[in-house]
């Protein structure tokens, strides 16, 4: 993805009634059948974030606004004429508004979330710092900046949180480590502050690789860290592997993660959403790994296992 | 502590594919979510039901912490499904896609019921029946 790709958004008003319609409309043209409808809501009631019961009631008298988004190439103009023809269709049968453009750039919205991003302690002695913030560390604090970009691991999500809790118990000195699929660098870059090791950080996508890579030189452990571009292809063991990916890629790749690691070395996966556990614990048993213990936040687990000596 | 609520955003997307391009980079990224934090929990929650569309409806709070709930597909992959159809008519009033029957429309209807802005089934129903017609596709006894 550039960082100057250039779209069209096209959003409308319906009642809530042909809201479904417009939105099956949207998704037939839109850009990869994406839709968004936003709901207007009535109740400022305060929630829990952790419960999934409707805290808020939605006024289903005001109407809904759908969206979808185009790129804004040479087709877009031929694709808005198909839209517009489709809802004039639609407003034989129903009042639908009118249909509204606005041009936007990626800039517009991806980097919005970094002014919630704060200051994170994360476990004993970790404290996550937004590279553009300034910060005053405590004595035993382990400070990592960071600027995340486009990739995975601000330390604001739980699978990213149960790792970094996870490497404060288990980076020894000396260990020769792995992070499969570093995205951000976070969980590299904090087991080479833990202690004086070696780590390999690889991700598949190259903006990981950029971005873990500028991270690792911000944060002056670029001795300790080498960011590599690619999949678990490798000869080389290790003492410790930390694999935050998802339930699916841990199951294949669980054979795989056994094989390169030192007789009693230990694996850290996460990323393993709870309805998929027993799976991936399955699949880490028949690759030989010996299981110990698994930490839960959410809906989300990471599990230790360690392999035979 | 409770968190305030910011706001409710439902999006529609194919499962196991999200991205942070459009629509979830513009829809999330407006209320501050970090969108590589979603995309990563959309795919995992919907891995299992490649090729439909799974609609996720994400509550938002003031702290930026979000819950992305999965929705039933939307009504018009249900109706396309029940038709047997690949797409619904481009041009609805005038030519027809396809049919489906009373007892069909009822069963959609009660799977939606939890999801849509219905008081009844019958209600549901209405709200569905409006979709296939609109979709070019007639209901049948």
């Amino acid at each position: 993805m550039t960082t100057t790709a250039t779209w069209l958004e096209l959003s409308i008003a319906v009642d809530q009634e042909a809201g479904e319609e417009v939105a099956a409309l949207f998704a037939r043209y839109g850009y990869q059948g994406g839709v968004v409808v936003e709901p207007s809501w009535l109740s400022t009631e305060e929630g829990d974030a952790g419960g999934t019961d409707h805290l808020y009631d939605l006024d289903s008298t005001r109407p809904v606004t759908v969206r979808t988004y185009l790129p804004a190439d040479g087709q877009a103009a031929e694709i808005q004429q198909h839209l517009a023809t489709a809802l004039w269709h639609l407003g034989q049968m129903r009042p639908v508004g009118q249909l509204q453009t606005r041009t936007l750039v990626e800039e517009d919205w991806a980097h919005n979330w970094k002014q919630y991003y704060q200051v994170q302690r994360i476990g004993q002695r970790i404290v996550i710092v937004p590279s553009w913030l300034e910060y005053t560390p405590q004595p035993a604090d382990l400070i990592l900046k960071l600027d995340p970009g486009m990739a995975f691991g601000t330390g604001l999500h739980p699978t990213t949180r149960l790792c970094l809790r996870l490497l404060e118990q288990h980076v020894l000195p000396g260990q020769q480590i792995l992070d499969l699929g570093t995205g951000s660098g976070i969980l590299a870059i904090a087991a080479a502050k833990l202690n004086e090791v070696k780590v390999e950080a690889f991700d598949l996508d190259a903006i990981a690789v950029a971005v873990a890579s500028e991270n690792v030189v911000l944060n002056q452990v670029a001795d300790q860290v080498q960011v590599v571009q690619g999949g678990l292809e490798t000869n080389q063991k290790y003492d410790l592997v930390v694999a935050n990916i998802i339930a699916s890629v841990l199951i294949n790749l669980a054979p795989a993660l056994a094989q390169v690691l030192n007789p009693g070395g230990t694996l850290l996966s996460s990323g393993i959403i709870l309805a998929r556990e027993t799976e991936v614990t399955l699949a880490l048993a028949a690759a030989g790994l010996e299981y110990h213990e698994r930490h839960q936040e959410g809906e989300w687990v990471a599990l230790v296992h360690s392999k035979l000596g | 502590m409770a968190k305030k609520l910011v706001a409710v955003v439902k999006l529609q997307l194919k499962a196991g594919k999200a991205t942070p391009a459009p629509p979830v980079g513009p829809a999330l990224g407006q209320y501050g979510i970090n969108i590589m934090a979603f995309v990563k929990e959309y795919n995992e929650k919907t891995a299992g039901q490649a090729g439909s569309i799974v609609p996720v409806e994400v509550t938002i709070y003031s702290d930026r912490s979000f819950v992305a709930r999965l929705l039933t597909p939307p009504a018009s992959d249900l109706l396309r499904k029940a038709a047997g159809v690949p797409k619904g008519s481009g041009t609805a009033g005038r030519s027809l896609a396809g049919k489906v029957t009373r007892k069909q429309l009822r069963d959609l209807a009660n799977q939606k019921l939890g999801d849509l802005n219905a008081l009844n089934v019958e209600n549901a129903e209405k709200i569905l029946a409006g979709t296939a017609r609109s979709m070019g596709i007639e209901i049948v006894d």
